[in-house]
């Protein structure tokens, strides 16, 4: 079995595949924007929806802030003698103002803003509530009284967090499939490049495995160099982007973080395309080998 | 060694380049290859050294049919033949040392392994001192000595050499038909193609004369060839 040595010209100004790392660059910066942007907003949904699940928010709206609050305390002891209620928990002024701020304002909220009373309703681990006969029942005592579990928010939500998944696993794939034609049109060329001295290594005995080895090695390294600058620059452009989210959105909604875990899925990615690239340098170059005599 | 049947050869949409060939090459024998230029002894030798298949016919390497031998089989096949290309064939961007270590890098040895060898080698063709050069640097006859070593350096069964003493002068040229008359003499099997009738009839080696692609076995003496001519008709 012959070992692979590099016969090959080490690359110089002319050499067609002088490029590839940094196409390879750009096709990692992408796919990591895009799976980074999946997984970010694959967390943040699933904090965002958790801290929802599980809880009904009630309303009791009203001129009269009295009337309101004495319905409110009514509303509170019917909702806690309903099985599966765990506690509900009217919320103060200060916690309602705090709620507004970030659309309203800081010190936009004065005295005479008729706030509606809020209550934050926890349910057991499990349990079912059916949300319209509950809401019957304390309509009887308000008209004005509204409840909510953010069902219909939460199902629009989620249709939103699978179609945002599911377009970056799209985006993702898409950028695969140009990158091996990419890495295909870049083998050919090379080999069309040395076609003088590929002729010679078969003529002299060279086994089709042994040049491909020598050209999967090269491929893989400009695949790797290429992954390397790409997730680089892609971590670095998410910096900026969130740190510019994060001053903009401050108080409104929490950031997302990445755990451990998902930073590690992005740190494959240039080996995911290392690899690829090695494949498809490989079996391009076996495919038209085998084509020799 | 080499055994031709009934070998015709004709190259995509062109006309037949070799014309129901049958001959045989013992192992251990050295034969040269003549005949006018277009009679086809570069394909003949494309034929022995595995870079053609026969268009018709049977031929037989090494005691095995080539047309059986798996594709992945082929490279060992090769690698028992040294061939001397016409145009050299040498990979400019390598030195003439790393040239000429190329038949043993591919069969397995690191360079470190085969360097003294081959400088050994360069240095008996007499480029001692162009070892570190790349053959842009050398001139015709230096690149031809580069091949040939290339072709030897790993003893091979047989070696095909075209025109191999055709750029190098004529001290040269006998020096270098020595090397090949001596690795002959060690029993590798030797064929040539060859338009130096004075070298021909020098080493007195059997002769496969060419003609308009048809094949004539003769010792070496033009009356044979002219006999075979007029049996044949064919036009000079």
């Amino acid at each position: 079995m012959s070992q692979s040595f590099d016969f090959l010209p080490t690359i110089n100004n002319r050499e067609a595949t002088k490029l590839l790392p940094w196409v390879m660059a750009i096709m990692v910066y992408l796919s990591a924007l895009a799976a980074t942007g999946s997984l970010l907003l694959n967390a943040g949904f699933e904090d965002w929806a958790g801290s929802l699940q599980g809880r009904i928010t009630v309303q009791v709206t009203g001129a009269d802030k009295d009337l309101i609050v004495a319905q409110s305390f009514e509303i509170q002891e019917t909702l806690q003698r309903t099985p599966g209620i765990k506690s509900v928990r009217i919320l103060s002024d200060e916690e309602i103002s705090l709620l507004l701020e970030p659309w309203l304002g800081s010190g936009n909220i004065t005295e005479d803003l008729p706030l509606p009373i809020m209550m934050d309703v926890l349910i057991n681990n499990g349990a079912y509530i059916n949300l319209g006969a509950l809401e019957s029942k304390v309509k009887q005592i308000s008209d004005s009284v509204y409840l909510d579990d953010h069902g219909q928010w939460l199902n629009s939500f989620y249709d939103l967090a699978n179609m945002i998944e599911y377009m970056s696993v799209g985006i993702l794939f898409m950028v695969l499939i140009v990158s091996v034609c990419i890495v295909i049109f870049a083998t050919k060329s090379s080999m069309s490049e040395h076609k003088k001295t590929l002729k010679i290594m078969h003529l002299m005995g060279a086994q089709d495995k042994m040049v491909a080895r020598t050209y999967q090695k090269r491929f893989m390294y400009y695949g790797l160099k290429g992954g390397v600058i790409g997730l680089v620059f892609s971590f670095l452009t998410f910096y900026g982007l969130l740190n510019l989210f994060q001053n903009l959105s401050e108080g409104l909604v929490e950031m997302p973080t990445l755990p451990y875990l998902k930073m590690c899925i992005l740190l494959l990615i240039p080996v995911l395309f290392a690899l690829l690239t090695m494949l498809s340098a490989r079996i391009t170059v076996l495919r038209a080998l085998g084509r020799m005599v | 060694m080499v055994e031709f049947k009934n070998v015709s050869m004709s190259y995509e949409k062109g006309h037949e380049v070799l014309k129901n060939i049958s001959f045989k090459l013992e192992p251990g024998s050295m034969h040269f290859l003549t005949g006018p230029s277009g009679s086809g002894k570069t394909s003949l030798l494309k034929l022995i050294y595995l870079a053609q298949k026969p268009s018709y016919g049977e031929i037989l390497m090494f005691n095995r049919d080539v047309a059986k031998v798996k594709r992945e089989d082929l490279p060992a096949l090769r690698r028992r033949i040294g061939v001397v290309f016409q145009d050299f064939r040498l990979l400019d961007h390598m030195s003439a040392v790393h040239n000429v270590a190329l038949p043993l890098r591919i069969a397995g040895a690191s360079f470190s392994e085969v360097s003294e060898h081959v400088e050994e080698l360069l240095s008996w063709v007499g480029l001692g001192d162009k070892m570190n050069s790349n053959p842009t640097a050398l001139s015709g006859g230096e690149k031809q000595r580069v091949a040939i070593a290339r072709a030897v350096i790993r003893r091979p069964d047989i070696i095909v050499a075209d025109e191999p003493t055709g750029n190098v002068d004529p001290k040269m040229a006998e020096r270098l038909m020595y090397l090949f008359v001596e690795l002959n003499k060690l029993g590798t099997t030797i064929v040539i193609a060859t338009h130096d009738d004075a070298l021909v009839a020098k080493v007195g080696a059997p002769r496969l004369h060419l003609i308009d692609g048809k094949l004539l076995q003769v010792k070496g003496s033009k009356e044979d060839i002219s006999e075979f001519i007029e049996n044949e008709g064919i036009s000079r």
